[in-house]
């Protein structure tokens, strides 16, 4: 299962940084596999909020929804 | 850890023959795979019917469809549709989603997994469909292919599903930890591998 990979820099500013450090450090993932994670996940809400559909982040305790607006 | 697949199966006398494992199928892959297996599956639904039998013994996934899903699901990076060729053919089938689920078994709670929404063997090695089926292995074969792929993904070969009630004795067989009955996906059964019994799957 091994695709054909290329290689590229990313600059990131310290505060970004230190973003992509610490989810690295809670999902214990590396750095680029929560790039890679990220950039997946991006491109599903993107595929459905093309497609006419609509995200929500639901309170548990409340049951109350609220729509997250991606640009 | 980062083995090869074991790519082979086992015909009906036994024999260890070489199989392939088709790491990203396309939607025309799938497709093409679905139509050949479409009327095997379609003949044994008019025969069961035939025969009167009851429901619970028809093949829980008998109205599957992998063109549908592929149209829907394929080109989208979480998504990957893996398969298993031997001679030209696709002996079976598995759409995986790299991103949807967490783990729930407590040592591993909240990490990453590889969650398996669809598993089949091609209906003619499948003992649903064909008293003596013609390859055997195929599932273990997929099984191991989502390990991989968890490896590879930095999620420590954990995977997890929800098995229909017909697949069950396989995943325990598989030597995954059975969760019990998911109340809030449709009554299944949930499975999960963690990265240790993943080691010993592989091994």
């Amino acid at each position: 299962m091994t695709s054909t990979k290329r290689t590229m820099t990313l600059n990131l500013t310290d505060a970004e940084m230190n973003v992509l450090e610490e989810l690295s450090r809670q999902k214990d993932l590396s750095k680029t596999a929560v790039l890679r994670q990220a950039l997946r996940l991006y491109q599903l809400v993107d595929a459905r909020l093309s497609a006419g559909g609509k995200l929500y982040i639901e309170d548990p305790g409340k049951k109350e929804k609220a729509e997250l607006m991606v640009l | 850890m980062n083995r090869k697949p074991r790519a082979y199966l086992k015909d009906r006398t036994g024999e260890v023959i070489e199989a392939r494992l088709l790491e990203e199928m396309t939607v025309e892959a799938v497709a093409q795979a679905n139509a050949s297996w479409r009327s095997l599956v379609e003949e044994h639904r008019k025969r069961l019917i035939a025969q009167g039998a009851p429901r619970a013994e028809w093949p829980q996934h008998h109205h599957w469809d992998w063109e549908k899903k592929a149209e829907r699901y394929g080109g989208l990076l979480s998504y990957r549709f893996v398969g298993v060729e031997h001679a030209g053919t696709v002996q079976g089938m598995m759409m995986v989603n790299l991103d949807a689920e967490r783990c729930r078994v407590p040592q591993q709670r909240g990490k990453p997994l590889v969650y398996v929404e669809y598993l089949a063997s091609a209906p003619w090695n499948s003992p649903l469909f064909m008293a003596e089926p013609l390859f055997t292995g195929v599932g273990t074969m997929l099984v191991f292919a989502a390990i991989q792929l968890s490896l590879e993904q930095g999620y420590g070969g954990r995977i997890g599903l929800h098995s229909l009630p017909q697949a069950e004795t396989f995943y325990q067989c598989c030597g995954m930890t059975e969760l019990g009955i998911d109340a809030d996906y449709y009554d299944l059964c949930y499975f999960e591998m963690t990265a240790k019994q993943a080691e010993l799957f592989l091994s």
